[in-house]
Formats: C-alpha cells, structure tokens, sequence
C-alpha cells in the first residue's frame, strides 16, 4: 500500500494548491469589489442624511427668525429628528443601521406631513420638486439598499 | 361620487370629486358634523373636502403613507382622522382650524397591510384590523402617544385565522364585529374603556364573544352595525346577511340570522353600511359596479 500513499498524497496536495490560490485570488477581488460597493452605499447613505440635516438647519433658522413659525409638537418632532440623525454612527457601523434610517425617514415624513398648510403654497412652487423627488429616491434607496446587502453578503463570504 | 335623493325619492349623482387622486380612491367618511368628507386613496394620500354652498371643494391633504391608503375614520369629536395603508401603519392626525392638519402619532404594529380603521364611538381609542389576521387596539397614553393596548389573535384570543378586513360598533359601544376571509364574523365585548389606565395586577381587555360561522362561502368583506342592533354582512359569495342579538341571562349574548340574501349582487358585494337616518336602509356596493339600497321590512331585505 505504500507505492498508493504518494499518489494519492500529490492529488490531495493538487487540490490545496489551487484552493489556496483560488482563495487568494478571490480575497483580492473581493475587496475590491467590495470598496467599490462600500463607496457607492455610503455615498447614497450620506446625501440622503445629509438632505434631511439640511431641511433641519433651514428649519431650525426659521424658529430662530420666528419662534412661533411651527408648532410646539412640530418643534419637538424636529429635536427628535435631530437627535436621530446625530445618534446614526457615520465612522463605526453597527448592526441595525436599517432601523436607525426608517427611523429616521419616518421622523421627516411625520415633520413633511405636519407642514402641509403651512408651507403649502411655499412647498407646491418653490420644493416640490426637491420633496417630490426625496420621495422617490427614499423608497428607491431602501430599495436600492436592500439588493446593496445582498452584493456586500456575498463579498463577505468571499473575505472569509 | 356624491347621491342626493330628490324629493321623488329617485337618487341622482350630484357631484363628482376628481381631479385631486391619480389613482384609486378605497374608501371615504363624513365628517360627525357632515360638513367634511375625508376621501383614502391608492396614491398614498387622503384628500379632505368640504361642503359648503352646495359645492365641494378641495381643502387639505394628507401626506405621510407611503403606499397606499385603504381605510379613513374620523373621531367622534370630529378632531382627529385616522388612516392606514399597506405600509402596516395606521396615522392619526389632528384636524387644526383654517384647514390645516398635524401628524399626532404613527401606529407601527401590525406585520401586513392593515385594511381598515375604526374609532370607538366613546373611548379615545381606535382599532385597526390587518392581513396579518389581528386586531388591534390603540389608546391615548396622555404623552401624545398611542401605543398598542391590545392584540386579539388567533391563537390568544379566539381571535380570526385570516385576514380580518372589516370592524363595526354597535350604537352602545360595548360590542364590535369583526369579518374576515376566514368566512366568520366575530363579535367582542368591547366594554372596557382601554384609554383608562388599569391599576393592579389584572389586565382588562377586551374578549371574544361569539362566532358566526357558515354563512357565508367566501371572503366576508365588510360589516355594519345599525343602531337598531341589526349586524349586516357582505361577502364574496355575492350575498347579505343580517343577524341580530339575542340575550338571554343564562348564557349571554348570542346572535341568530334573520336572513340571507343570496345574489344579492352579481358578484362580490365590496361594503354594506346602514343609512344614519333610517335604520332600516342598508346600502350596498359592488364588483358589479352598483350601489343597492335594501329596505328592512319584517323578514325581508328588498
């Protein structure tokens, strides 16, 4: 049976010669593949807070202008809209980041949803357009988000 | 579209409301004070009209689902409407002076496409029926927040095993019916006051109280409870059905059909709802596509 040991020695060295270079091969790729991606949701992930932190700074302007230019409710579901956009962890990515964003969105459509009357006309000429399109690309990128964690699960495996 | 009746008693459609939704409108209610008509559409938004000089026009929407609407109730004070949508949440808003409109609270809960919503004609409380075969019960916590007070499911509550689509008080509010695709209707004792706080150990809560079971061969679309007792029913097996309540001291509260009627449309009958000012008129809606008024009279619905 000895003669059989190397014959069979060598398939099997075969075998982890190519694994580890496929692996190999693969780490680098994957990487690669997954910066790219990584670049791409965290570009999406920080025009939309960014969009929202803008309505808040203009928001916050007009109270500092006119106190009483939005209700009390409507003033605290914007503090909250504050805390939650300074809460969501830009540099150290934790586990629910999805929750954390339909949080988020759902705090500004409450606010948007608030606003109606008020900056009724204001909002049918001069955002619309802005809030309109918010509307879709908010639904789009979660969208988009979910077939993004798709793509970054499969380059997850890869780097293993 | 709005149906007045002449003085002949012909009925005749006085008003189209369009232009304002860019697709389907589901469902729509007055006002308490009639004077408003709050309309859910499939575009996501609720449109409020009002009446006024013989003409409706256009006075504030409803922004805040994300897809589409299904059901609109209104407080009986008439200071809040809520809403709910396939996107599993029910949206309360505040009804401000000079046609304005807050968001108070959003109600996440539910886990499917919640069908209809429904205010109790007493309490400050509101429950919504789903897909995700619950009811739902929901009270002012005092903090401008409306958690979820109860659940009444399947397994806990003798509660409905598949998408429960219609709910309907009684005119005392101590009862409400639910139907639902499982072919049932399912009536609850909804006594207790769920926006009081409940001190000690003992959580009150509304329970099951009986089950109409077998009369009907589909999907129970929709319930009304008229305030002469009389439980109205339409389904997919084309038919109505009334029941009414019968209490005996013994065992309680039990309730009997009063009658079916069958083909009472072509197809589906999508809504039936008892006329406010006569009791005895029920109207009923359609696949087909028409509005039937039924009279009661005795044992017969024509």
């Amino acid at each position: 049976m000895d003669f059989l040991e190397p014959m069979i020695a060598l398939d099997e060295t075969h075998y982890q010669d190519g694994y580890k270079d496929g692996y190999d091969d693969g780490m680098v790729s994957g990487k690669e593949e997954g910066r790219q991606v990584g670049l791409k949701l965290g570009f999406q992930v920080g025009e939309e807070l960014g969009f929202y932190q803008g309505c808040l700074d203009v928001w916050m302007s007009i109270i500092r202008l006119d106190q009483g230019a939005f209700s009390a409710r409507v003033r605290k579901y914007m503090e909250q809209l504050a805390a939650l956009l300074s809460n969501y962890p830009l540099s150290d990515p934790e586990n629910n980041l999805q929750d954390m964003m339909k949080e988020i969105r759902l705090k500004f459509r409450v606010i948007t949803g608030s606003l109606g009357a008020k900056l009724g006309s204001a909002r049918k000429c001069a955002a619309p357009g802005i809030m309109e399109d918010t509307w879709s690309s908010v639904s789009n990128n979660h969208l988009k988000s979910l077939q993004l964690e798709k793509i970054l699960e499969s380059c997850y495996f890869l780097s293993l | 579209r709005i149906w007045k009746r002449a003085p002949d008693g012909a009925w005749h459609c006085s008003d189209v409301l369009e232009g304002v939704h860019e697709s389907t409108v589901r469902s729509c209610a007055w006002s308490p004070d009639g004077k408003l008509l709050a309309d859910a559409s499939f575009d996501g938004t609720t449109a409020i009209w009002e009446y006024s000089g013989g003409d409706f026009e256009l006075v504030d929407t409803l922004e805040g689902h994300v897809n589409e609407v299904k059901s609109v109730s209104w407080s009986q004070s008439g200071s809040m409407v809520a809403t709910c949508s396939r996107d599993r949440a029910a949206w309360i808003w505040e009804i401000l002076p000079g046609n304005d409109h807050e968001c108070v609270d959003v109600l996440e809960g539910h886990t499917e496409d919640v069908k209809m919503v429904q205010w109790h004609p007493f309490f400050d409380v509101l429950v919504s029926v789903s897909y995700d075969n619950t009811i739902r019960v929901w009270a002012d916590d005092g903090d401008g927040k409306w958690p979820c007070v109860q659940t009444l499911t399947e397994a806990g509550n003798s509660g409905h095993s598949s998408t429960v689509w219609s709910i309907s008080f009684n005119q005392k509010g101590d009862r409400m019916v639910t139907c639902s695709d499982d072919c049932t209707l399912k009536i609850w004792d909804a006594s207790i006051d769920l926006s009081q706080p409940t001190t000690g150990e003992g959580h009150e809560s509304w329970r099951h109280i009986s089950t109409l079971s077998g009369y009907h061969g589909r999907t129970i679309f929709s319930v009304h409870w008229s305030s002469e007792g009389v439980i109205a029913s339409g389904a997919g097996d084309d038919a109505i059905c009334l029941f009414a309540e019968e209490n005996s001291m013994v065992e309680g509260p039990s309730y009997r059909l009063i009658l079916k009627k069958e083909k009472a449309h072509d197809t589906d009958v999508n809504c039936v709802r008892w006329c406010p000012q006569n009791p005895r008129v029920l109207a009923s809606v359609s696949d087909d596509g028409t509005v039937k008024l039924w009279e009661l009279q005795g044992d017969i619905l024509d």
